[in-house]
């Protein structure tokens, strides 16, 4: 049976190989179900031809199979077949597991939503040879920092500004939007342009599984490959302290819609990328010992970002002047960040910023309740977690100019009394705290905050 | 040399914006015009803004923190930048200009020491016009004018206002308007012409202040004014206001004359070709201002004066602003209480904001602020109502879009106001105010409702007779018409068919016509749209046997919503694929319409129970009804809350549920919004809900956008733009291309193709108003009576001869409704002669009935 035309009934997932060709920066990632086809993603690192630099060629190689392996993902899940089949030089244990780890996880919410359970079915074939340690590569002292469109990035862009540090900013796919943001931000860029394999649309139409998938830990693999080919010692993601935590527990098993931003993804791929690609290339997270608050609060004044930027999930990254066109104010996103930028901005800005005020919009009353986390669980998305948008509607309860307001005289009324004993300290909310990964040279990014 | 103009000539001020400035061709017109001014008699004053962008980056040297290196870097640019211009000018670098590019760069260093001080800040804001200026000078004395520099500062001389805030006394200042005589004499024997640097003034001390926003029309104005000058002159990328934002309202008419006034209030309520700070300087000297556009310096512009005639009772101008905030202000103990509004404006006055509107009643106190910079920067909002919460009961509202009707004599046009009202329809208008100038009447409404409403508010002001666009005492052509390449006139088929369709209605009337190959040339049309991975013919539209087989043979499948269509498609075309949109079907229906392998669109969550068991593991289409429904009128929207159609956003969830738990799966979203949709961007709209909804129910392989492609069909109709929506549809399916895209259009590709053949009955005429009574009526066009739609008529006997009358054309059939086109322009008309009622071919035959036991029009293909 050909395995495009039925992809639900494949047994095997082969990761067939993967090539880089210099002439065109290109590299081809190549997989196959059964014997079907060959499904071939491609990754353009750079315009123009770009040779991989002398002495970085066993580093590039590795990079180059750990993003071979770790965007596999998209194509594993459109069948969730029985066996895994990686071609080459077998896998050491460690490694395996991190990739089994990375798919289990990282298709947590797709499982969810699909009605499957992917535990113990998910096996990278491994031997027992140890892998030997990646030296040192004396990679140029600057950092590549990912561009999202939302808010966290900019906020990693301006504290690494003020503590001086060289940057590049960089950004995969073709969103307009991201694109403003980078302008905006008068960094230099690095536009990275990644080819889904069409042959999945096509295992798509015939009925595969679809689903979340997690884009960041593809991302991050993707930029560990340009970092080595541009020459950077360290990547610089926008994560935060409450990507790590769980939307549900379903059954026994955490569901994390960003399970790829967590810390446990940063310690194992960093740790990875250490010890297998490079000694130097640092990996990690700029806003780890943040809360989702603390980051609306270093973003609020950075008004020269307040008229591009978007964290709606739903605009789909086309550019648009109108507010509208940019916060569909519909989607968990949107209500979120509108609720932690709200203690920290004026009114009339904030309400300029998303053209709407989605807090004095009553039919959105379930929608808040689930960010507060009282009754329904997070939702499947970005969004902080419930006590910080409890602390953030308590301090507008007390603002003359919010408290009228639907949602706000609804929170008062209804929810406060319930929430008596519990810690709605904003302050508390908003100091950098935690476990965290950065370097030393970035140790007092957050002084700050403290 | 010479002097051209005479002792006594009359001053003219022309300005020129930052665009007019950046390029050698650009001067060379500034030159041209300044030359044409003088040789008619006129000693010139040019104006002129600093080289486009220039100003924003001098702001960004006092915003961002920037290093010695990079300060430098900056100015060394700058620098570059406007050597390259004189070069361009073929000038050798002329010292005024290189001095000031010196000193600004002396200036830029001092930036990490001065950044907060307003007096550096103002100096190093003017430069760009010193820059400017003295460049321009320098050029029109090379093109052999007798040209000098005119420093302004020695001219605008700030004047002190009480309460002025230290930034206010360096960056936003006002100036005096009273010149002195003897001065401009002694400036008049220096030059023919000089050119003035805009933006800035000087304080007593004579240290440079800055105009602030509007800065350089402002400069003109107040020279206009010092120098008692005969015309003000602001030339811009536009020749002058208009009745509207062309960029919202194409079909804006440009106002010839307007009188200071109401130019003022348009520019006040949100107009944004002058700055409303220009006007107060030349109506209080009397000069008259015109606008005019640099490009087209033919066109006749605007003037504003005092000249107008008062006699034209018109809206002149509809305008709009974004960003208000409401503070609505409530107390039980206000009834007849004492000092209420004096406490609360008190409140208002401490916190330094200036109320513009005001709306009260027994209980409540509504105002409006505008989003100045201290309102939307600065946390005052807060500081106010903490404050105001000790009075009253306080709630903000926002943000708000006012929209304001602009014309002298507003309070006297109420009663044409009607058709605006039913803009409105049900949305809550927050604020109401008139304002006893008697000059606008504004409305205040959430501004993410606001969206195309000035458009449509524009048009119910000429249709109702408001605003007076057939006056051309006041209103010249329309932005389209300045401005617009006409769209290429698609030639009507039935022109070339003329002959042979008054044969056809001479063997039979009435009846329906069909061009077989406008059908063709509309399918390809839609079909040269790349996105659109499949195409459905709604068959509703004309389900005429050969107009169907014609539509699949040009790639399209089939839109059927009742078994009797899918009967019907099924027998006229056996080959195409089939997709059934009904509406509240009972389940024998979706069981019976399974059998021909049509995909079945659900659109009520009790159907996935009831299909279960006989359809186990179908494929099965969603209808979701996005919540905001689009179209020509109430009757064809067929999205939000009070349609009939589809499943809620909020059910999506369940319904993902229902088809995961017994077997079905929902492979396709489908959205209908609405039919006659002119707007492009609509498209893209749905197109992105839809999307935001699939990654909810990861079954979902397509997304049904619907159709709704409007045909342009009442005369001030613009087209809609096929090229662009395929243009957004591609940008998001570049993003998003694992989802199919599928549409289903029906009216687009029959309405144009089809005509309805009539004959007069009779003619007769009543209380001064003419009739002409077809044979055909609504039992044969129903659309006329249903949706008030406008289909064109003409008399086709007499297709050449020139319009004599005036009269509703209308049926048989004894319903006043059975009105197929209201007072429209006809020539002589005869009984017996043959009338062509065009754009039938949609929603026409499918829709005739036997009514009034009067026959059915027969259909023809040609």
């Amino acid at each position: 049976m050909n395995p495009i035309e039925h992809p639900r009934a494949a047994q095997t997932f082969h990761f067939v190989r993967a090539d880089y060709d210099a002439a065109t920066a290109r590299a081809a990632l190549v997989y196959r179900f059964d014997d079907g086809p060959e499904l071939v993603e491609t990754i353009r690192f750079a315009e123009a031809a770009l040779a991989i630099p002398e002495g970085r060629e066993a580093a590039f190689a590795a990079a180059l199979r750990l993003l071979h392996l770790i965007a596999g993902i998209s194509y594993y899940k459109a069948a969730v077949p029985e066996r895994i089949a990686v071609a080459g030089v077998p896998l050491d244990a460690a490694f395996a597991h991190l990739l089994d780890d990375i798919y289990l996880h990282g298709l947590g919410e797709f499982a969810h939503r699909n009605g499957l359970d992917l535990r113990g079915r998910i096996r990278f074939p491994h031997d027992a040879h140890a892998a030997a340690a990646a030296p040192r590569l004396g990679l140029p002292r600057r950092t590549l920092v990912p561009i999202g469109g939302g808010k966290d990035s900019l906020v990693t862009v301006e504290l690494l500004r003020a503590a001086r540090e060289p940057m590049t900013a960089t950004w995969v796919g073709r969103s307009p939007l991201i694109a403003a943001c980078v302008e905006r931000s008068g960094l230099p860029a690095l536009n990275i342009d990644r080819q889904i394999s069409p042959l999945l649309f096509e295992m798509n139409r015939h009925g595969a599984w679809n689903g979340h998938i997690p884009v960041t830990a593809i991302n991050s693999a993707i930029l560990v490959c340009a970092a080595v080919l541009h020459g950077f010692d360290a990547i610089a993601f926008s994560n935060e302290r409450s990507a790590s935590s769980a939307n549900l527990v379903h059954d026994g098993f955490a569901v994390n819609h960003q399970w790829s931003k967590g810390i446990d993804f940063e310690r194992a791929f960093r740790t990875h990328v250490a010890t297998r690609v490079a000694a130097d290339l640092d990996y990690f997270s700029a806003l780890r010992p943040l809360s989702e608050l603390a980051v609306t609060r270093l973003f609020a004044p950075l008004a020269q970002y307040h008229d591009v930027f978007s964290s709606c999930n739903r605009n789909f990254r086309i550019l648009g002047d109108q507010p509208a066109e940019r916060w569909c104010g519909h989607c968990p996103k949107c209500h979120f960040v509108f609720l932690a930028l709200s203690p920290f901005l004026p009114k009339t800005r904030l309400v300029a910023i998303f053209g709407r005020n989605l807090l004095d919009d009553g039919a959105l009353a379930a929608d808040f309740d689930a960010l507060l986390e009282v009754g329904a669980h997070k939702p499947f998305e970005c969004v902080g977690e419930g006590r910080e948008s409890r602390a953030a509607l308590a301090a507008l309860a007390e603002r003359a100019e919010w408290r009228e307001d639907a949602l706000v005289a609804r929170f008062r009324e209804r929810i406060l009394p319930m929430l008596e004993g519990r810690d709605l300290d904003l302050a508390a909310l908003t100091t950098a705290d935690g476990p965290h990964f950065l370097p030393p040279r970035l140790a007092r990014i957050f002084d700050a905050l403290r | 040399m010479s002097f051209l103009t005479s002792d006594h000539a009359p001053w003219a001020v022309l300005k020129f914006g930052g665009t007019s400035v950046a390029t050698a061709p650009r001067w060379r017109t500034i030159a041209d015009l300044a030359r044409a001014r003088v040789e008619a008699g006129f000693r010139t004053v040019v104006v002129v803004s600093a080289v486009s962008g220039l100003t924003n980056r001098l702001q960004s040297l006092i915003d961002r923190d920037l290093s010695t290196a990079e300060l430098t870097a900056e100015t060394e640019a700058i620098r570059a930048q406007h050597l390259q211009l004189i070069a361009e000018l073929g000038l050798s670098p002329p010292a005024a200009p290189l001095g000031w590019l010196d000193r600004l760069a002396a200036l830029a260093q001092q930036a990490p020491q001065r950044r907060r001080d307003f007096r550096w800040q103002a100096e190093l804001l003017s430069m760009g016009e010193l820059i400017s200026s003295s460049l321009g000078a320098a050029y029109l004395a090379a093109t052999g004018l007798r040209c000098g520099w005119l420093d302004a500062r020695q001219w605008l001389k700030a004047e002190p206002r009480p309460n002025q805030s230290d930034w206010a006394r360096w960056l936003s200042v006002s100036c005096a308007t009273k010149g002195d005589p003897a001065r401009v004499s002694e400036l008049a024997a220096q030059a023919d012409c000089f050119v003035a640097p805009g933006f800035m003034g000087s304080d007593a001390d004579g240290a440079t202040c800055i105009l602030g926003r509007g800065g350089s029309d402002t400069s003109a104005a107040y020279l206009g004014a010092l120098l008692g000058a005969e015309r003000v002159e602001i030339w811009t990328d536009v020749a002058g206001m208009f009745s509207a934002d062309p960029r919202q309202v194409p079909k804006a008419r440009l106002l010839s004359r307007i009188d200071y006034a109401e130019a003022q209030e348009i520019a006040t309520t949100g107009g944004k070709v002058l700055h409303p700070r220009c006007i107060g300087p030349v109506r209080e000297a009397g000069v008259p201002m015109w606008i005019k556009d640099t490009q087209r310096p033919e066109l006749d512009g605007t003037v504003i004066g005092d000249e107008v005639a008062r006699d034209v009772l018109s809206v002149k101008a509809i305008s709009s602003r974004r960003g208000i905030m409401l503070v609505s202000m409530e107390t039980v103990g206000m009834w007849q209480q004492v000092g209420f509004l004096a406490d609360v404006f008190a409140q208002f006055k401490k916190h330094g904001l200036s109320v513009d509107m005001i709306g009260s009643s027994e209980t409540n106190v509504t105002i409006s602020l505008d989003p100045t910079e201290n309102l939307v920067n600065s946390n005052v909002l807060e500081a106010l109502c903490a404050d105001l919460a000790g009075v009253c009961r306080v709630k903000v509202i926002g943000p708000c879009t006012a929209i304001s009707l602009v014309g002298r004599g507003i309070r006297s046009l109420l009663g044409k106001l009607g058709p605006v009202w039913n803009v409105f329809g049900a949305m809550p208008i927050h604020l109401i105010s008139q304002s006893s100038n008697d000059l606008n009447l504004t409305f205040v409404v959430d501004e993410a409702r606001a969206d195309g409403l000035v458009p449509r508010i524009h048009e119910a002001l000429v249709k109702g007779g408001a605003l007076r666009a057939d006056d051309r005492r006041v209103f010249g052509p329309s932005w389209s018409e300045l401005y617009r390449s006409a769209p290429p006139v698609r030639p009507e088929w039935w022109r070339a068919r003329h002959a042979d369709l008054l044969r056809l209605a001479e063997e039979r009337s009435p009846r329906y016509v069909y061009h077989r190959d406008t059908i063709r040339e509309r399918a390809a049309e839609l079909r040269a749209i790349a996105a659109v991975d499949r195409w459905f013919y709604a068959t509703k539209a004309n389900a005429h046997p050969a107009v169907l087989r014609t539509i699949v043979e040009a790639g399209f499948d089939l839109e059927c919503v009742s078994p009797g269509e899918i009967d019907h498609a099924r027998a006229a075309c056996p080959d195409a694929r089939l997709l059934f949109t009904p509406n509240l079907a009972r389940r024998e229906d979706y069981l019976r319409v399974a059998d021909s392998g049509a995909l079945l669109t659900i659109e009520r969550l009790d159907s996935f129970a009831e299909l279960a068991a006989e359809l186990p593991g179908r494929d099965v289409s969603l209808r979701i009804d996005l919540g905001s429904g689009h179209g020509h009128h109430d009757k064809v929207r067929t999205g939000g809350a009070k349609s009939k159609f589809g499943i809620g956003v909020d059910q999506l969830g369940e319904a993902a549920r229902l088809a995961r738990d017994h077997g079905l799966r929902i492979a396709v979203l489908h959205a209908h919004l609405g039919s006659g949709i002119l707007d492009a961007a609509h498209f893209g709209r749905v197109y992105q809900e839809l999307l935001a909804l699939a990654e909810q129910v990861p079954s979902v392989r397509a997304l049904n956008i619907g159709g709704g492609f409007g045909i342009a069909a009442h005369p001030d109709d613009s087209a809609l733009d096929l090229a662009r929506v395929g243009e957004l549809l591609a940008t998001i399916k570049q993003a998003h291309p694992h989802y199919e895209l599928w549409m289903e259009p029906g009216r687009y590709l029959v309405a144009e193709a089809g005509v309805l053949l009539a004959r007069v009955n009779a003619i007769k005429q009543k209380y001064g108003r003419s009739f002409v009574g077809l044979d055909a009526g609504m039992h044969n066009l129903l659309r006329p009576a249903l949706y008030d739609a406008h289909h064109p008529i003409l008399n086709l006997t007499r297709l050449d001869e020139p319009d004599a009358i005036r009269a509703d054309i209308v049926g048989p059939i004894c319903e006043s409704s059975d009105v197929l086109g209201g007072e429209r322009e006809l020539p002589a008309t005869a009984p017996g002669d043959v009338f062509l009622i065009a754009q039938a071919g949609a929603y026409g035959a499918v829709m005739a009935s036997n009514y009034n036991r009067r026959a059915a029009a027969d259909e023809v293909l040609l």
